[in-house]
C-alpha cells in the first residue's frame, strides 16, 4: 500500500497543475485550430467547413509574407543587438558596486513603464515638425530638413527597432549581470595567480562559462520579440506601405479589423508552426556550442 | 520523437472533428450595397416617452464612445444624470477600435455595453453580427418628438439604415472642409484653392517658399482606414470616382479612381512631412502653431482653433469646401469620413435605461446643447444650423459652409463586408503613397482583392 502511494503520489501532485495547463493552453489551442479549417467570423465561429482553403490562402497571401519576413529581421535584429549590449553593460558595470543598486533601478524604468507609453513618448520624440528628434539634429546643423523617421518606408523599421532596443536592452542587461554574478569566483583567483591577462581570462573563462546562459537570454528575448505588436499598433499601423507589418499585427487585422476568424485562426497556426521550428533548432543549436564549449 | 507525433495527429484529428461537427456549408453570397443582414435582431418593444420623464435614479449605464469625443460624452453623462438620477458610465476607446469592441462585447457574451456611439462605415458589419437592436418599433413609437425629417437626409439613412430597417440614430455629422490659415495665403498672394489643381499650387507655392518654416498643406496619410482612405475619398468624389459603381461592382481602379490617386500621390510632395505619418495629432500640432497652410479637417476645427489654449492662430483661418476636381465630371463634395451614430446594444442589461439615453441623446433640444460646445459633435438636423446659438458657436462662414456641402456629400460604403474590403484598400493606398506601387497598380491589385473578397 505504501509503496504504492509511494509511487503515485509525485503523478497525483502534478496532476492539478497538468490540468490547469491542459486548460489554458492546449483546448485554446485545439479551438484555434478546429476554426482554422473553417470560414468563420467573429460571431459565427466554427461556420462552413473548408479544409484547408484557409491555409492554402495563406501560402498566396503577399501580405503576410512580407509580414513574416519582416518579423524575423525584427526580432533576429533587436535580440541580438539587445544582447550583445546588455552583456557588454553588464561586464562593465559588474565590478561597479556602489552604483549597481542605482543602475539597476534605472534598468529597471523601461521595463516597468507600460508598452503604449512608451510608444507615445517615441511617436513624441520622432514627430517629423514638433519633435525632440528633428529638432537637435536640425539645431546642432547635422540635417538641413527634417527627417520623417516614422513615414519614411527605409526608416520607419529601423527607428521601431532603436525604439525597441531602449525599451528591452535593460531586460537583457539584469540576466547578464545576473548570469556574471552566479560565476564561481575560484577559477578567476587562480587565473590571477598564473598571471592570466585580462583578455584571455574575458576568452577562456568569462565566455565559455557566461555562454549558456547568454543563449537562454538570447532566446528568451527572441521569443518575445517575434511577438512584437505594441510599438508597431502605436508607431505605425504597418506602414508606411507594408514595411513595418509584422506577424502579430496582421493576424490582429485579419481577426479583428475585418472579423476573418478562420483565416485568422491559420495565420496564427502557421506562425506557431514557425515559432516552434525556429525555437527548435535555436535551442539544438544552443546545445552543440555547449558541446563546443565544453 | 513516435510519441510526439501521436501527440500532434490527436490535436488535429480533434481540431478538423471539432470543425466538421459544425452545420453544413452555406454558399457564400456577394453583397448587394445596403442590404439587411442575415440574421438582425428583431424590433424590440420600446418604450415611448422621452428619457426626461422617467426616473432612473441608482441605476446606471454604460456607453460606449470613441476617445475624440470623450468630452461630449462627459457633458451628455452629466446632463443625463440631472435629468433621469441615472449614473452613466463611459467606456472610451480609440476611434478605430469602437467597432471591434461592440462586436467583441455582444459575440463573446460580456455584455458590459448598453449604448454603442459607432463608426457609421461599421454598421452592416455591426448589424451582420446582431450587435445592434432593431429600432423600427422605437421611431415609429417616437414620431412625435423625435422629428427624424429634421435629420440630414444623407446622415439619417446612411448612419442608421440597412436594407429597410434601422439600427440608430445620427449623432455626429462628420464632414470634411478645407481649412486655410490666412497670412500665409496672403504673404503669397494666393486664393482658397478652388481645384485640386489650385490646391497643388497653393501647396507648392508656400512649401518651396517657406523653406521648411511651413508647409502649403499637411495631409493625413497614416496608414489607418479611417485616415488615409477619409483623404483619399476626398479626392475620388470630386473627381467623378467612386468605390462602386451604380450595379454594387467595384470600381476603384477607373479612370477618375485612378486619378485621384494620382493627385493624392502628387500633392504628398509638398506636404507637411511626411503624409504616411500624419494622422490628427501630426496634423492638428502643424495647424494650430502656423506650420500648415491648409487641411482638410472636419466642421468642428473652426471653434477648436479658436481656443487659446491649444491654438496659435486664434481668428486667422478660413474655410471653404473641398476643391473641386477636373474635366466633365469633377465636382464639389463633402465627403463624410468619420460620422457616428448611436444604437442600443443586443447585449444591454437594462433596455429601459439605454432606451432612455437614446431619446436622450436623439432630442432635438439636447442635439442643440451638444452641438454648441466644444467637443467634436457636428450637427446633424437641419434646424441646428438655423440655431442662432450654433451660428455664434462656430461662426457664420462655417455655418455656411456646413450648409453648402450637404448637398455634395459622399459616404462611405456601410456594406457588412466593407472592413474586409477597406483593409487592402488602405494597404494599397499607402504603398502608393509611398512609391512601392503606381496609383494604377496600387488601385489595380485592389480591384482584384475586391472582387475576390465579393466573390465577383
Amino acid at each position: 500500500m505504501n509503496a504504492t502511494l509511494e509511487k503515485y503520489t509525485p503523478k497525483l501532485m502534478v496532476l492539478p497543475t497538468f490540468l490547469i495547463l491542459l486548460i489554458i493552453s492546449l483546448v485554446p489551442l485545439i479551438y484555434v485550430l478546429g476554426i482554422s479549417f473553417t470560414n468563420s467570423t467573429i460571431a459565427k465561429p466554427f461556420n462552413d467547413f473548408i479544409w484547408f482553403e484557409n491555409y492554402k490562402k495563406a501560402f498566396t497571401d503577399e501580405v503576410f509574407g512580407t509580414s513574416l519576413v519582416n518579423t524575423l529581421i525584427f526580432a533576429f535584429t533587436v535580440t541580438t543587438i539587445q544582447t550583445f549590449f546588455g552583456f557588454i553593460l553588464a561586464f562593465a558595470m559588474q565590478r561597479e558596486r556602489k552604483l549597481s543598486g542605482v543602475l539597476r533601478t534605472l534598468a529597471l524604468l523601461p521595463l516597468f513603464t507600460p508598452p503604449v507609453a512608451i510608444a507615445m513618448i517615441w511617436r513624441l520624440i520622432y514627430d517629423p515638425n514638433q519633435g525632440m528628434l528633428n529638432y537637435y539634429l536640425t539645431k546642432w546643423g547635422l540635417t538641413s530638413g527634417v527627417i520623417p523617421f516614422l513615414g519614411d518606408k527605409s526608416l520607419a523599421f529601423p527607428s521601431i527597432m532603436l525604439a525597441d532596443i531602449w525599451q528591452w536592452t535593460p531586460f537583457c542587461f539584469l540576466l547578464c549581470m545576473a548570469a556574471l554574478q552566479s560565476l564561481p569566483r575560484d577559477p578567476y583567483e587562480a587565473a590571477m595567480v598564473d598571471g592570466a591577462s585580462g583578455w584571455y581570462v574575458f576568452k577562456r573563462l568569462t565566455l565559455p562559462m557566461v555562454a549558456p546562459q547568454i543563449i537562454v537570454i538570447f532566446l528568451f528575448r527572441l521569443l518575445i520579440a517575434l511577438k512584437v505588436f505594441d510599438l508597431i499598433y502605436m508607431l505605425t499601423f504597418g506602414g508606411p506601405g507594408n514595411s513595418t507589418q509584422v506577424a502579430s499585427f496582421y493576424l490582429y487585422r485579419v481577426s479583428f479589423k475585418q472579423f476573418q476568424t478562420g483565416y485568422g485562426g491559420a495565420l496564427s497556426i502557421l506562425v506557431l508552426i514557425l515559432i516552434s521550428v525556429l525555437a527548435t533548432l535555436l535551442t539544438k543549436g544552443r546545445e552543440a556550442i555547449l558541446k563546443r564549449v565544453e | 520523437m513516435k510519441k510526439l507525433t501521436y501527440v500532434m495527429s490527436l490535436f488535429v484529428v480533434l481540431a478538423v472533428l471539432l470543425a466538421a461537427c459544425q452545420p453544413a456549408a452555406t454558399p457564400t453570397e456577394a453583397p448587394k450595397p445596403q442590404e439587411p443582414a442575415a440574421e438582425v435582431a428583431k424590433p424590440t418593444e420600446a418604450p415611448a416617452e422621452p428619457a426626461a420623464e422617467t426616473s432612473f435614479a441608482g441605476q446606471t449605464l454604460r456607453f460606449l464612445t470613441i476617445q475624440p469625443h470623450n468630452v461630449a460624452a462627459q457633458n451628455l453623462a452629466t446632463w443625463f444624470e440631472e435629468e433621469t438620477g441615472a449614473k452613466v458610465e463611459l467606456i472610451v476607446v480609440p476611434y478605430d477600435n469602437v467597432i471591434e469592441k461592440a462586436v467583441l462585447d455582444v459575440t463573446s457574451g460580456a455584455n458590459e455595453v448598453d449604448v454603442i456611439e459607432y463608426w457609421y462605415p461599421g454598421l452592416g458589419t455591426m448589424v451582420e453580427n446582431n450587435v445592434l437592436e432593431n429600432l423600427d418599433q422605437w421611431y415609429v413609437d417616437n414620431a412625435d418628438w423625435l422629428k427624424a425629417d429634421d435629420f440630414f437626409p444623407v446622415y439619417f439613412d446612411t448612419f442608421t439604415k440597412i436594407g429597410d430597417s434601422r439600427y440608430g440614430i445620427p449623432y455626429d455629422g462628420d464632414m470634411h472642409l478645407l481649412w486655410y490659415y490666412k497670412p500665409l495665403l496672403e504673404k503669397y498672394n494666393l486664393q482658397p484653392p478652388a481645384t485640386w489643381d489650385d490646391y497643388l499650387t497653393v501647396c507648392k507655392t508656400i512649401t518651396e517658399g517657406e523653406k521648411g518654416e511651413a508647409y502649403g498643406c499637411a495631409i493625413m496619410g497614416a496608414k489607418s482606414p479611417l485616415i488615409l482612405i477619409g483623404s483619399y475619398l476626398n479626392r475620388l468624389g470630386s473627381f467623378g470616382g467612386s468605390f462602386f459603381d451604380a450595379d454594387g461592382k467595384p470600381a476603384i481602379n477607373s479612370p477618375e479612381a485612378v486619378a485621384a490617386l494620382q493627385a493624392l500621390v502628387d500633392e504628398s510632395k509638398y506636404a507637411l512631412p511626411t503624409p504616411s505619418a500624419v494622422a490628427f495629432d501630426e496634423s492638428l500640432g502643424a495647424w494650430f502653431t502656423a506650420k500648415a497652410a491648409m487641411v482638410e479637417f472636419w466642421t468642428d476645427l473652426g471653434s477648436m482653433t479658436d481656443d487659446p489654449a491649444s491654438s496659435k492662430i486664434v481668428g486667422q483661418w478660413g474655410v471653404v469646401p473641398l476643391p473641386k476636381g477636373p474635366g466633365d465630371k469633377g465636382k464639389t463634395v463633402a465627403s463624410v469620413n468619420a460620422g457616428f451614430g448611436v444604437g442600443v446594444s443586443t447585449g444591454s442589461k437594462n433596455k429601459d435605461l439605454a432606451y432612455a439615453f437614446l431619446a436622450f441623446v436623439a432630442n432635438p433640444e439636447i442635439a442643440a446643447r451638444y452641438n454648441t460646445v466644444v467637443g467634436g459633435i457636428d450637427p446633424v438636423r437641419k434646424s441646428t444650423l438655423d440655431n442662432p446659438k450654433f451660428v455664434e458657436f462656430v461662426g457664420a462662414e462655417v455655418a455656411d459652409a456646413i450648409a453648402k456641402a450637404h448637398a455634395n456629400a459622399v459616404v462611405w460604403p456601410t456594406d457588412a463586408k466593407w472592413f474586409k474590403l477597406q483593409e487592402p484598400l488602405t494597404d494599397n493606398l499607402s504603398l502608393a503613397l509611398t512609391g512601392e506601387k503606381t496609383p494604377q497598380k496600387a488601385l489595380d491589385d485592389t480591384q482584384k482583392t475586391w472582387e475576390e473578397i465579393l466573390g465577383q
